[in-house]
């Protein structure tokens, strides 16, 4: 790493990097690998297949960033899935917004009711939400009496929804399922930047005593991260029903394990007190893009996919451990050279000289 | 069990300089001290958990290395705190034969309840070996540990204030286990603040000053004034002295409070522009007393008026919205937010003044509050983006002072705001509260520090083991005095001789 890339990132950004240029790689090795990889075929295929992760993921960044876990996120975007397809189906003439806002409301009040045990009942957020990941899912599985929603029932413009395209070059399409996600992952990172509610998300999770000396409502600040982790989950259950039309009460079983990779792949620590929107995004594309690449290159099956998905989680958590310090470390270090390059103090780093 | 010329140093803190110990068997050895006189160190180097980086420990006069618990054990060496360190869900008898490594793979319960209950026959005590040892008083879970102890055939045994958390029938019963491990010829090492203990109990007495060795003499020739004069021995001079300043209209009143189980009947008032400094020993419950001010840990009983109104403080939250700040004693635990910048911990708490109309955070601004605090207090750190974990102990103490003093407070509460950082940052958070007070900020100042206390402070408020002693005038008293009130031994004061002022 170079003094002059080091001084102008932060360790998080050159974590984001290394991601980015892992994608880059995986990207580079199944296109000698698969034949006609580069194709716009591949790119839609991706493009569909993991803004239902990064969303749900970018949710349960929140959370996680609060040093707490949201495990019942699947449950909460096959119950919203479900729903929502039946509410289309019962009243195809509601207007799209409307279904966004039921959906987005159901997953916020799955969530609310997990923050609420979790921030003012205080049951570690592990057994809660591992709880109510077994009592969302039975709920739905009794309210849903083994019905399955097809496509037929649903209204037009829900069945469109994962090929809406907006533009289309050469095969490449710009689709609008992608770019919504993109909304998304770039107005939670707006928030947690520039919202004083988002610095307090950083410091309840890397610090909790020193949050509550400082005077910051912990409790409610966590019962919200549950709240908008409720909230994106349910958006994502709209997705979910969009693209499969079909939805089971099976549906999106085993999705918290996508989606906690996604999270500390993209960067997060787990621990709370650090992670970024856009790592998630890019843990999310990473993992989508070795599901969908594995897949056509050897073929793998579900459970494969589930063990590639546990050792991602492994290989993130363990490497951060490491990555991390030493990333810090040597930013650090670039910082103090700088510092006596310029020698009048009060001289801001990251004015380069070469 | 010697101990030749041990030093150890901790970054810029030498806190142990060549210090020298010996214990007899059959003895029961005293060590006196001021908080940071070195005593906890050289315990930790005695039982393993610290290595000293000059110095030998002797054992029956041959040199030994104890690098660890387990190397103390087998030189039966052992430890009892003021916490006792019992495991909460194990059995009296599990506890304790925990330690112990010779009985095979496989437990021998009845064996072990049967030993269990001669070794504590042998301590004249009668408990419950199979109840756990959450179910016993602070008292029973130390005796258990002595019978730990006992157990592995203990030579030395060294307890950090054992008697700090007891009832005075308890203490009586330890000191009755004390003098019968003696007997057997064990070496006792005691660590107490309360001078009566040891002038009672102790054959010898060993002092120590600032991590050095004092003085080691029999009981009969030492007198209470004299221990005292020599823990405190130090000179003002080099210190920082405080402008004159003339306190205003009283803004602070505080009636009879109390927290349970911590302290009680602590009453008194606050003037603007003025410094009410906290002395005590540990265990005073000094901290719990900023704590309940700051509504971290509300107060149970008594009034807290502000400006002429009863206010409550439930939480930090209303005492922020008060005008009351308290600078943590833990800056690592609760003082800082380490991953984050330097900016971001500043404007933590006031976070609510930086935003713009769309409430988003304005960034600049924060960053122009937190430069102005770099250059006013003079943080040396490359940037104030530079995260807080990278500062060294004296910068993050003046993050943590920054922080506060950006909520504006119009009172604040420092504890311990120099311990354990450089003498130069200590001049200059000195020179700090100087401006606040000129500003006509009231400060209630915590130290264990007394040659800082007594200069800094107008008056200063003595409390031990949880009640207040006395409010003196600092101009008007001496760092004896306020030692033998902390240590409760107020009759002394009128025979304590000379000054260190």
């Amino acid at each position: 790493m170079t003094d002059a890339l080091m001084r102008r990132l932060r360790p998080s950004q050159v974590r984001e990097l290394i991601t980015l240029m892992i994608i880059i790689g995986l990207v580079i090795f199944f296109a000698t690998q698969i034949d006609n990889y580069l194709s716009g075929r591949t790119f839609n295929r991706i493009t569909t297949d993991f803004p239902i992760i990064a969303v749900v993921a970018v949710g349960q960044l929140l959370v996680v960033l609060t040093r707490n876990l949201d495990l019942s996120v699947g449950s909460q975007v096959a119950l919203v899935a479900w729903s929502s397809g039946w509410i289309a189906t019962e009243a195809p003439g509601l207007h799209p917004l409307l279904l966004v806002a039921v959906a987005m409301g159901m997953g916020m009040i799955m969530g609310g009711i997990n923050g609420f045990i979790v921030a003012y009942g205080r049951v570690p957020a592990i057994i809660t939400t591992l709880a109510t990941l077994a009592i969302y899912r039975s709920f739905l599985i009794t309210i849903a009496e083994a019905q399955t929603i097809t496509t037929r029932g649903l209204p037009e413009w829900m069945v469109n929804f994962p090929g809406t395209t907006l533009v289309s070059v050469e095969g490449f399409d710009l689709r609008l399922i992608f770019l919504v996600t993109l909304l998304v992952v770039a107005v939670v990172q707006l928030l947690i930047t520039y919202l004083p509610y988002g610095r307090r998300l950083f410091a309840i999770g890397s610090n909790p005593d020193a949050a509550r000396m400082a005077g910051l409502p912990i409790q409610r600040d966590v019962l919200l991260a549950y709240l908008g982790c409720g909230a994106l989950a349910g958006l994502g259950g709209l997705m979910q029903m969009a693209k499969f039309g079909t939805i089971t009460v099976d549906s999106a079983r085993g999705l918290e394990l996508a989606v906690i990779a996604a999270v500390v792949v993209g960067g997060a620590n787990i621990f709370g007190g650090s992670g970024s929107a856009i790592g998630v995004l890019l843990g999310a594309v990473l993992i989508s893009i070795l599901d969908q690449s594995l897949n056509r290159w050897i073929g793998i099956s579900d459970f494969q996919r589930d063990f590639m998905l546990g050792l991602l989680i492994l290989l993130a958590v363990a490497s951060d451990v490491f990555v991390s310090g030493r990333l810090q470390k040597q930013w650090l270090r670039a910082r103090r050279r700088e510092e006596a390059r310029a020698a009048p103090p009060g001289a801001q780093a990251g004015v380069s000289d070469g | 069990m010697e101990m030749r010329a041990i030093s150890k140093r901790f970054g810029e803190i030498q806190a142990l300089d060549d210090v020298s110990l010996d214990l007899l068997p059959g003895e029961i050895h005293a060590l006196l001290g001021e908080n940071g006189a070195g005593k906890s160190t050289l315990i930790k180097v005695m039982t393993g958990v610290v290595q000293p980086d000059i110095g030998d420990i002797l054992i029956d006069g041959q040199p030994v290395h104890i690098g660890s618990a387990f190397d103390a054990q087998t030189y039966a060496v052992a430890a009892i705190y003021q916490e006792p360190m019992v495991f909460p869900d194990l059995t009296v008898a599990e506890n304790i034969f925990i330690g112990h490594r010779d009985r095979g793979r496989v437990v021998n319960r009845r064996a072990m309840r049967k030993e269990a209950e001669e070794v504590l026959g042998r301590l004249g005590v009668r408990l419950d070996v199979q109840a756990p040892a959450s179910a016993l008083t602070l008292a029973e879970q130390q005796t258990v540990e002595i019978a730990k102890a006992l157990s592995l055939n203990v030579r030395v045994l060294i307890m950090d204030e054992p008697t700090a958390s007891l009832s005075a029938h308890e203490v009586a019963q330890l000191f009755g286990i004390i003098r019968l491990l003696r007997s057997e010829g064990v070496a006792i090492l005691f660590i107490s603040h309360r001078l009566e203990e040891v002038f009672a109990q102790a054959d010898r007495i060993t002092i120590m000053r600032d991590g050095a060795w004092v003085s080691s003499s029999p009981r009969a020739e030492l007198s209470i004034e004299e221990a005292i004069r020599r823990m405190v021995g130090r000179e003002v001079v080099e210190f920082y002295k405080r402008v004159e300043s003339m306190p205003g209209e009283v803004i602070l009143q505080v009636e009879d409070l109390g927290v349970e189980g911590a302290f009680e009947g602590v009453s008194f008032e606050l003037r603007r522009g003025e410094v009410l400094g906290f002395a005590g020993l540990v265990g005073a419950r000094r901290t719990d007393v900023g704590l309940a001010l700051f509504g971290i840990h509300p107060a149970d009983t008594g009034r807290i008026i502000l400006d002429g109104h009863e206010v409550r403080i439930k939480n930090s939250h209303d005492a922020l919205a008060l005008g009351i700040a308290y600078a943590t004693e833990d800056r690592r635990g609760l003082g800082l937010i380490f991953n984050q910048s330097i900016s971001a911990n500043i404007t933590l708490p006031s976070l609510d003044r930086y935003l713009d109309r769309f409430g988003l955070i304005r960034r600049a601004m924060e960053r122009a509050t937190a430069m102005d605090y770099r250059e006013r207090l003079s943080i040396r750190a490359p940037s104030v983006e530079t995260p807080a974990s990278s500062l060294s102990g004296g910068n993050q103490q003046k993050v943590v002072l920054s922080k506060w003093l950006d909520t504006k407070p119009r009172i604040l509460v420092l504890d311990e705001p120099t311990r354990g950082i450089d003498v130069g940052a200590k001049v200059e958070v000195h020179h700090l509260i100087d401006e606040l007070v000129k500003q006509g900020i009231a400060i209630i100042l915590i130290s264990s520090d007394l040659p800082e206390l007594l200069p800094m402070s107008d008056r200063i408020l003595i409390m031990r083991e949880g009640r207040q002693m006395d409010i003196v005038d600092a101009r008007a008293t001496t760092q004896e005095a306020i030692l033998a009130q902390a240590m409760g031994q107020a009759e002394t004061l009128s025979r304590v001789s000379g000054t260190a002022r």
